[in-house]
């Protein structure tokens, strides 16, 4: 429920909440500060008004002597219309209103009391201050109009309360508003990537502190979105040219053949040519699917233990006739263990030897070393690599010497690349290195245990 | 033996058809799900040959009644995709084999003939032969006009595959992997090297040849009169 609500509105809400509580806070106080203030200011009054009646009273002390001084009292109170006074005896009784309806007061001190339609402040002492019998004097004020004040005041403070929460709720929401711009501009140059559009970039400078860090990771999405992008597209326009020779070849072949009238013998001759670069080109096919697999992490490599040295083994066993009609020597050094496909591995690893007899001169020696870790490293005399070309040698089509493809019946290229893609599936990475008149490939899984 | 095919691709389903027919099979074609069903459910076929994809039902549905319909026939799949999933849901669903195109008719009449030579009870022979070529599995021995010859281990495993399978071609690919045990396309010529080697010690001396090369298919043990 929450979440649904927007950032913008979220933080408006917030802001107004904030200035509600503030403004409430602030006139609450100031409202208690005047209420202060009103009842200081009576309290002055009242002490100098009882003070000039205690004069004037002077002596009372029954309730016959106070009809003497009436007149006068009267008199004096006629000045001031918002002044009432009770005199009562000390047993309670009264003995003198000025005015009907006054309400009981408290016997000492300062009170403030209310009544239907007025509210009084009202100060009672004794006439002679250290005498218990003396009797009681209560004078009270109107404050009605003070009370009305504070009213005023308060409803006052309320509305204030309500518009200012109620502006910066507004004036929130557009300060949000403007304060998310550069996230919209995310959005809308998320919105605009395609294909064609790849090499859009935020301006990370013009970004706030806050963005910045996401403005950045997003440029690397895209930057890493491209280079997969431009990598696929360079290897279709690799398929294209590959497959474009042995089909060029086929069309040749097959439309010579049919000119004219030939023996049985010359067409078999030509289908078992065109057979061959069809062959050539499923092969080329099946590479690529098996790639195009590992490229979509379909390539899921199974988990069963392995003894390394037994897999090299049996390859070495594969390939000895091949290797003894070009007098090469293939032995295998040391154990390891990992946990793996074998089929995948077998593959993998058999391209590496496939290519290693290729390029092994006649007397030469292919090593292959198993260690611990585990580590495989295949490594055989001769060739001169060119330290640049090292790490190329894993992409696919790459060839050492470019005079070495075209229509040879030889490997597409992929051999090594699939060879990568199966030790990348089994977590592992594999590195050429050329040095001291040995060419090696090693590979490094990570420790299984 | 009789094979249902059932594929959509009219040129692959005639040329499926014409290389199984000129085999020795009789085949059988169905262009689309429902007739290749209706034919399969019928039970008079040996082995069927199923392309996944195909108009109507697929070849899964196909295989999912043919074994509701309690049929054990062999079903060998075709299929242009080659993701795990389906290869898993193939065989679960209760596929013998597999074959991802494009693939070599070598290979698919390979795996035909071993579907079909699985339903009959496997060969105890302990004694193989060919003409004068004798190989005695118990003894590891192997002797060509009472003449014994040294093979090495897989020398001699290569030779009772072909042996065991003589007059079938074998896909160079399928000798890899029953030999060696290396199931991946390999485009070396260590089967090539191999058999040469094979054939200096059974051919070379006599003048009656046995193994045969047949040019971009592979290779075949059999007696050839001339």
């Amino acid at each position: 429920m929450i979440r649904r609500v927007s950032l913008g509105s979220r933080l408006a809400l917030l802001f107004a909440a904030c200035t509600a509580a503030v403004s409430l806070g602030a006139g609450l106080l100031f409202n208690r500060a005047s209420e202060q203030h009103f009842v200081e200011l009576d309290q002055q009054l009242l002490d100098s008004r009882l003070s000039l009646f205690r004069t004037q009273l002077a002596g009372l002390a029954a309730v016959t002597e106070l009809q003497a001084r009436l007149p006068a009292l009267r008199n004096e109170l006629s000045h001031q219309a918002d002044l009432a006074l009770r005199i009562s005896g000390s047993d309670g009784a009264t003995w003198f209103e000025s005015r009907s309806g006054l309400p009981p007061a408290p016997a000492a001190g300062l009170a403030t009391l209310h009544t239907p339609g007025t509210d009084y402040r009202s100060l009672a002492v004794r006439l002679a201050q250290d005498s218990p019998q003396s009797p009681q004097l209560t004078l009270y004020l109107d404050i009605t109009h003070h009370q009305h004040f504070l009213q005023g005041m308060q409803r006052l403070i309320w509305l204030t309360v309500g518009l200012s929460a109620l502006a910066t709720a507004l004036l929130g929401a557009w300060a949000v508003r403007s304060g998310l711009r550069p996230l919209r501009q995310m959005g809308q140059v998320a919105a605009s990537v395609s294909a064609r559009s790849l090499t859009t970039r935020l301006p990370v400078a013009q970004m706030p502190e806050e963005l910045a860090e996401l403005a950045t990771s997003m440029n690397a999405m895209l930057q890493r979105l491209d280079d997969a992008f431009q990598r696929l597209s360079a290897f279709s326009a690799d398929i294209a040219h590959e497959l474009r020779t042995p089909l060029s070849n086929l069309l040749t072949h097959t439309q010579v053949t049919l000119t004219r009238p030939r023996s049985l013998e010359e067409y078999r001759e030509a289908l078992h040519g065109n057979l061959e670069e069809l062959q050539w080109m499923a092969q080329m096919i099946n590479d690529m699917l098996f790639l195009a697999k590992a490229d979509h992490g379909l390539l899921v490599p199974g988990q069963a233990p392995l003894a390394l040295h037994e897999e090299v083994d049996a390859l070495l066993e594969y390939y000895a006739p091949l290797a003894e009609d070009s007098d090469v020597q293939m032995l295998r050094e040391g154990e390891a263990l990992l946990q793996g496909d074998r089929h995948m591995l077998r593959r993998a690893l058999s391209n590496l030897l496939d290519n290693a007899l290729r390029f092994t001169p006649a007397g030469g020696q292919i090593r292959v070393t198993l260690e611990a870790g585990p580590k495989i490293s295949v490594a055989n005399t001769g060739g001169s690599i060119e330290a640049a070309a090292l790490p190329r040698l894993f992409d696919r089509f790459y060839r050492v010497d470019p005079a070495r493809r075209e229509g040879s019946s030889e490997h597409a290229g992929l051999g090594l690349a699939i060879t990568r893609s199966i030790v990348q599936a089994h977590g592992g990475s594999i590195r050429a290195e050329c040095e001291g008149g040995w060419t090696r490939f090693v590979i490094g899984f990570p420790d299984s245990q | 033996m009789k094979l249902l095919i059932v594929e959509d691709q009219a040129r692959t389903g005639q040329y499926l058809s014409q290389g199984l027919s000129e085999a020795g099979f009789a085949t059988e074609l169905a262009a689309d799900g429902e007739t290749g069903q209706f034919l399969a459910l019928s039970g008079d076929h040996d082995l069927l040959i199923l392309d996944v994809m195909l108009p109507g039902r697929d070849g899964w549905q196909i295989l999912q009644a043919v074994r509701q319909a309690g049929l054990d026939t062999p079903v060998l799949f075709l299929t242009a995709r080659d993701a795990v999933q389906d290869r898993v849901h193939g065989l679960e669903l209760g596929a013998d084999d597999y074959l991802v195109k494009p693939f070599a008719f070598s290979e698919l009449l390979a795996r035909v003939r071993s579907l079909l030579r699985r339903g009959a009870s496997p060969s105890q022979d302990t004694l193989l032969g060919l003409a004068d070529l004798r190989l005695d599995l118990i003894r590891r021995r192997a002797e060509r006009a009472g003449q014994r010859i040294d093979l090495t281990a897989k020398e001699f495993a290569l030779l009772e595959l072909l042996l065991r399978r003589q007059g079938e071609v074998l896909p160079k690919s399928l000798i890899a992997s029953q030999v060696w045990d290396m199931n991946f396309d390999s485009d070396t010529n260590v089967i090539e090297v191999a058999i040469r080697r094979l054939r200096l010690k059974i051919d070379d001396p006599h003048p009656d040849k046995l193994i045969h090369t047949v040019r971009g298919m592979g290779y075949v043990l059999e007696e050839r009169t001339e």
